[in-house]
């Protein structure tokens, strides 16, 4: 380790000056990152980690400020520099990339010319040199025909070639630090890791440092060397991965790793959920700003802030009552002294029954949708069509959390539009108990709504936000006429109840709401009507981890309850994981591998399943060294005219000729109905018993 | 102000969750939507001004003549063209003895009347064309759609004054006249709403539990886009005022003895030419600030529907 | 971008059929048979008949809808009974003056708003700004002919700088050189547009200044002028292309009354007088003729637009 850090910052302090109020966005951060390693800043949203990024290249919004403390790159302090100096720092010493490559690029310049200009304004050279250096840095990034990619603007290219795009601008003058402000966010999974990777190998070749801002536990666990974690605008914890890991000694730290799904994964226990919410930075706190939400708080936690220290400076944490163990620096490494196994009784296990011997209570067969595209200015004509779902078929059985995975595009999302009639499958069946779903029109399938209702993503926009709750909650009711007015407005009451939330909640409005507590409120709209069972799209994708536990633990806790069949939807596999029984595996609009959780995690058959798998970033650092393979390669080919025979051929490792001719079907792998379609698969078939 | 602190990141909304202290409680008071967003209008003060610029104009020309009582119909020979302050006569009189201030007041009942009326009508049925037009899509959208382009390349002022010399001016078909030419501005607004709503996640959950067109019409799309009309129509009848006066200019508006504002500057040209400012500054005056008022509610009552979404 | 050059050429094309049946439809409202016209007001009904017969009249709609549409496919805008002339050439000689007007006027407003919503944007909510805004707000509000009088008292009348009417005389030179004549035409017309277009870019910029793209092109180094000229105004200032195109029917109505107040003898004036003498040949072949114009005008600024932007140039969706 090197003596003099890269990039030092002590006690920074950043403020928001508002129409009324003032926002005390970074309390005092320290943080150093040296030449080579990366820099991993973790929290969850509003805890100022883009903040620090942002404060680091001043690149401040209206009114924000710098109004204390100190950064300095290589010894030379950046905070008092003028605007012009800033300017000469700025993509020439330090690089930065964002989070949505897509709105961060100027839509109306070719790329070749955006990475071209960072040259410009940095070296003398002129325009065809600096369009040379531009193709060069593409190669550098690993973009495919770079020299003709160049020339193309950027909605021309995909979300991983745009995010190359942009690696490309920030590193074309080779600067000595890059910071990456979430820059995988937006990105499907297997192009998250092809793009982490490249930040990797560019680190190592140009001897760069490098922050790496992330909301995803993961992420950092995979690619950062050292890690710092935020909280309320102050860095709480801070060491190397791996002790973070083993070790945590924050209890805030702690409790994030309780709260993530995939710790509690294989036991299936309950998720720790972090009570209340994070303080409101207008009006920071004096003392320690975890206190209120800390599970080990005493009196003078309440009192003091405490300091960012520890027993060595390898570790460093801001806690005056710390968990985990008391550790000792052995050799330039900081190694754990006693083991300190404290087990949180985070209440009993939330047991859920699957009745197998009802029958299934969904039978989906050979399921297809197609989205027809039209052309023509007056007359439209179908000049072809999207190929969303491809033929799928699949069982739910009563009281079982079936998970349906993939990446944008493989046609989950429409599967579940399908299942609660928002669209209308081309071709195939779907059975409900011992009802026809499928092809039926809106008036015929009223009655049956009630037995299936639909949770959404958005809990924002899935909410009219002209109404109040205790009308959003009624209309269900209203619309099949449930009851009578007392019953129905019982029934509100016991909704909110049933959801956690008080009963004051009836007469706001959805704005006033957090986002965990607006998907309790869709939560209890689609539990209304009693139904048997509940499609979730993507439930808990645009929550904080913590709150995210809060609503898979009350999911899981009413499925007990009323018996409840759920369809989980999601492309993050270790919240799928967590909740389900059986998983699906989606590719392109066909389903490739379904089988028990367990057995499509530890023995996956289909090779997309293995790449998913390994592309999927582990919050464990161990874990994340050992994977061997490089996920997914290459890029997902076009829904409208999809690859003949199986769809995953072009980019599967094991594809052979057999694979373009013929299409692969679902056969059994194993006595636990564990299915997959390849003729190629990781391991043999054996037909069921 | 430094370009590259306005550059760069957004003006930023921050996350200040509201301030419950468990996961199931939410404190803050209780108001209602209409409460907040009438806290919304007063706080601009340009939306005040315009309302009260409005009010005082209303005032003025409704009630005044009840208190300054001037003979409107009838000349008088004697007494053209005085300057203002003359004894009798504040602002003076006008080539046919009218008294300039009560005319004032007199031509804004018509000039307010017909704008108003006018600029109503062409919103509902712009309104509903509008809806129409984006709710059902398809071939009826894209007939209704062609037809809105060919009404629009129309140019305006040619077909009112087209209009009103073919079909009449009595005021009740001034008002339709003007009205149909200016019911061409919400369609487009009213059908983009339409469209982004009916895809918002909010309808798709009322067609998930069963409920139909209707309900999605009357309880979600209208009460959402209700925000964009009302804008619009003030926006609207300060167009419709703005015509009436044009077409009174020109010489086909109002016919006397009913007066407006835009037809006490008819003889606009030869009042200049001697010297008869007291009779050309007025109405004009008069009809800028109307058309100002209206657009500064309108303004003002965009920001009070927008804010409904954001947190306190 | 072929794929939307033809739908929008076929766009156009149905609009215009469609204007031709809704001006067609506004012909038929017409008070009075032109055969009085041409006979005079004694004339009695066999001859009424006669005439009827010999223009048409008295043949299904459709069939004279067509008989109309013909004539205008083959440039014909119709015949003036009231002043014996045929509408083309009635126009052939207007036109270009009121071309003058609204292009120079045209220019002239673009010339001065650029600039100013720019600096209305970068410098937004300081002095000038709100007093830019303050002008903006006024003129947009002042009816064209308010405006053309109140410059007329003021510069005219008070301190004679400039001639009180346009030119008069035959040909176009004119036009294009007594300056003295033309300013305050050109200006009346003119300022609401500044105020309007100015508005416009202030707010396209302010867009376009808030985009992440700026937020990188700033994290690269590049300083505020930079951005401001390279990135953002392109961005900003694209859409005013389809603007302009789409402007001129509101144009064409401000020229016809800044024409009156002038007194102007260009398509405006001809159009007022026309609606004086009763003489509606005139006013419908006008109103054709600005809707074409419009038409051709919002066409190619859509076509413009799809050639500078490249999103839409170099896709087809």
């Amino acid at each position: 380790m090197s003596a003099v850090a890269l990039l030092e910052v002590r006690d920074l302090r950043t403020q928001i000056r508002l129409k009324r109020s003032t926002v005390h966005a970074l309390g005092g951060v320290d943080l150093t990152v040296d030449v080579g390693e990366t820099l991993g800043v973790v929290g969850e949203s509003g805890c100022g980690k883009t903040m620090t990024a942002m404060s680091i290249m001043r690149l401040l919004p209206n009114g924000g400020s710098i109004v204390g403390g100190s950064v300095s790159l290589d010894g030379r302090e950046l905070t008092n520099l003028s605007e012009d100096e800033m300017a000469e720092v700025r993509g020439n010493e330090i690089g930065m990339i964002f989070q949505d490559p897509m709105s961060s690029l100027n839509p109306t310049m070719t790329i070749g010319l955006q990475i071209a200009e960072s040259v410009l304004l940095h070296r003398k050279a002129t325009k065809r040199e600096a369009l040379e250096r531009a193709v060069d840095t593409l190669k550098l990034v690993g973009m495919p025909s770079a020299a003709q990619r160049a020339k193309n603007y950027p909605h021309q290219l995909s979300g991983g070639m745009r995010q190359r795009a942009m690696i490309a601008m920030a590193l074309a003058c080779e600067p000595k630090l890059l910071i990456a402000d979430e820059p995988t966010t937006a990105l499907d999974v297997t192009v998250q890791k092809q793009i982490l990777q490249v930040i990797n190998d560019l680190k190592d070749r140009l001897g760069m440092a490098v922050i790496l801002v992330t909301h995803d536990l993961g992420v950092i666990a995979g690619s950062a060397d050292r890690i710092a974690v935020m909280y309320a605008g102050k860095v709480v914890e801070t060491t190397d991965t791996k002790t973070l890991f083993a070790n945590s000694r924050h209890p805030y730290t702690e409790a994030l790793f309780e709260a993530l799904p995939e710790k509690a994964a294989e036991s299936g226990d309950r998720l720790y959920s972090i009570p209340g919410l994070p303080p409101d930075l207008t009006d920071p706190p004096t003392a320690c700003r975890f206190a209120p939400r800390c599970r080990y708080a005493q009196d003078r936690c309440r009192g003091e802030e405490p300091p960012l220290t520890g027993e060595t400076q390898l570790h460093r944490f801001a806690c005056f009552f710390p968990t985990g163990s008391v550790e000792r620096a052995v050799g330039g490494e900081v190694v754990a002294v006693e083991q300190d196994a404290v087990d949180h009784d985070l209440g009993a296990k939330i047991e859920v029954e699957v009745r197998t011997d009802e029958g299934p209570a969904l039978r989906v067969v050979n399921l297809v949708k197609d989205f027809p595209i039209t052309a023509g200015a007056v007359l439209r004509r179908k000049v072809g069509a999207v190929s969303a779902v491809a033929d799928v078929s699949f069982e739910i059985y009563p009281g079982e959390t079936f998970g349906l995975v993939g990446e944008s595009g493989c046609g989950k999302s429409t599967i579940g539009r399908l299942l609660v009639g928002l669209e209308r499958a081309s071709s195939g069946s779907v059975r409900f108990g011992d009802r026809e779903l499928a092809g039926q029109s809106d008036r015929r399938l009223r009655p049956y709504r009630r037995d299936i209702q639909l949770m959404f993503q958005d809990s924002y926009a899935s909410l009219d936000p002209r109404m109040r709750v205790k009308t959003i909650l009624a209309e269900p009711l209203n619309v099949q006429r449930v009851g009578d007015r007392a019953a129905r407005a019982a029934r509100v009451r016991e909704l909110v109840d049933a959801v956690g939330l008080s009963q004051s909640a009836l007469e706001r409005y959805p704005h006033e709401f957090s986002g965990g507590q607006r998907q309790r409120i869709g939560f209890a709209r689609a539990l209304a009507l009693n139904p048997k069972m509940i499609v979730a799209d993507e439930p808990v994708s645009a929550l904080d981890v913590s709150i995210q536990s809060q609503v898979l633990n009350l999911m899981k806790e009413l499925q007990r309850d009323l018996g409840l069949t759920y369809l989980f939807i999601s492309h993050d596999l270790s919240v799928v994981r967590y909740l389900s029984d059986r998983i699906g595996v989606m590719y392109l609009g066909k389903l490739v591998e379904v089988g028990p959780a367990e057995s499509v995690y530890s023995k996956p058959v289909h090779h997309y399943t293995r790449g998913l798998l390994d592309a999927v970033p582990v919050a464990d650092p161990s874990v994340e060294q050992e994977k061997e393979s490089k996920g997914v390669t290459g890029e997902l080919p076009s829904a409208i005219d999809p690859p003949s025979g199986c769809r995953f051929r072009t980019r599967c490792p094991a594809a052979q000729s057999l694979c373009a001719e013929q299409e692969p079907p679902l056969v059994p792998f194993g006595p636990d109905d564990h299915f997959a379609a390849c003729h190629f698969p990781l391991r043999e078939a054996s037909a069921g018993e | 102000m430094s370009v590259v602190s306005s550059l760069g990141a957004q003006d930023p909304v921050p996350d200040l969750t509201p301030t419950p202290s468990a996961a199931g409680d939410v404190a803050g008071r209780q108001r209602s939507m209409a409460r907040r967003m009438a806290e919304v209008f007063f706080e601009n003060k340009l939306g005040v001004l315009g309302l009260g610029i409005l009010v005082v104009l209303v005032l003025f020309c409704f009630l005044g003549p009840m208190f300054y009582h001037t003979d409107q119909i009838h000349t008088n020979i004697d007494s053209t063209t005085l300057t203002p302050g003359s004894p009798g006569y504040p602002l003076g009189t006008d080539q046919e003895g009218y008294d300039e201030l009560g005319r004032l007041m007199v031509a804004g009942q018509s000039s307010l009347e017909v704008g108003i009326a006018a600029g109503l009508i062409a919103s509902v049925v712009g309104t509903l064309y509008g809806a129409v037009s984006g709710y059902f899509g398809g071939w009826i959208d894209a007939l209704l759609m062609r037809i809105l382009d060919a009404a629009y390349s129309l140019p305006s002022i040619f077909v009112l004054l087209y209009l009103a010399a073919t079909v009449g001016r009595s005021k009740f078909t001034l008002i339709m006249v003007i009205g149909l030419t200016l019911w061409l501005l919400l369609p487009r607004l009213v059908r983009g709403e339409t469209l982004t709503l009916k895809t918002r996640e909010y309808v798709q959950a009322v067609r998930v539990m069963g409920g139909g067109t209707n309900r999605i019409i009357y309880r979600h799309i209208l009460p959402n886009a209700i925000g964009t009309i009302v804008v619009s129509v003030t926006f609207i009848i300060a167009d419709a005022i703005f015509a009436l006066s044009t077409l009174s200019f020109i010489g086909l508006g109002l016919e006397s003895p009913q007066i407006d504002w835009g037809g006490m500057l008819n003889s606009g040209t030869s009042y200049v030419f001697d010297g008869y400012w007291w009779l050309v500054y007025p109405p004009g005056i008069a009809i800028i600030l109307v058309i100002i008022a209206f657009n500064f509610i309108g303004d003002a009552l965009r920001d009070a529907f927008e804010t409904r979404l954001q947190k306190r | 971008m072929i794929a939307y050059i033809i739908r929008r050429l076929i766009q156009g094309v149905i609009v215009l059929f469609a204007v031709t049946i809704i001006t067609f439809i506004l012909q038929k409202l017409l008070p009075g048979d032109p055969a009085i016209d041409l006979l005079g007001a004694k004339a009695n009904r066999v001859q009424i008949e006669q005439i009827d017969h010999l223009m048409g009249l008295d043949r299904p709609f459709w069939v004279q809808y067509w008989k109309w549409l013909d004539n205008l496919l083959h440039g014909n805008l119709g015949y003036s009974y009231k002043r014996e002339q045929t509408v083309n050439s009635l126009l052939a000689v207007a036109m270009p003056r009121t071309l003058v007007l609204v292009g120079e006027s045209t220019i002239i407003a673009v010339l001065l708003a650029i600039p100013m919503g720019i600096v209305q944007a970068v410098k937004r909510n300081t002095w000038f700004d709100y007093i830019a805004t303050g002008v903006s707000f006024t003129l947009y509000a002042t009816p064209v002919f308010f405006l053309g009088l109140v410059t007329l008292l003021i510069f005219s009348d008070d301190l004679n700088w400039f001639a009180p009417t346009a030119p008069s005389a035959d040909g176009i030179a004119p036009y294009l050189t007594d300056w003295n004549a033309m300013f305050l035409p050109v200006i009346t017309l003119a300022l609401p547009s500044v105020a309007s277009y100015s508005r416009y870019v202030r707010s396209s910029v302010l867009d376009q200044i808030t985009q992440d793209y700026v937020r990188t092109a700033v994290a690269k180094g590049a300083k505020q002028r930079r951005v401001l000229y390279r990135h953002v105004l392109r961005n900003a200032l694209m859409p005013m292309i389809t603007l302009l195109g789409y402007a001129l029917p509101a144009l064409f109505g401000g020229a016809l009354i800044t024409e009156v107040v002038f007194n102007m003898p260009g398509l405006g004036l001809l159009y007022i007088n026309s609606a004086e003498q009763d003489d509606y040949a005139t006013m419908l072949g006008l109103t054709v003729l600005i809707t074409i114009a419009t038409i051709l005008g919002s066409l190619i600024a859509d076509l413009g637009y799809a050639a500078a932007d490249p999103r839409v140039r170099l896709t087809d969706s």
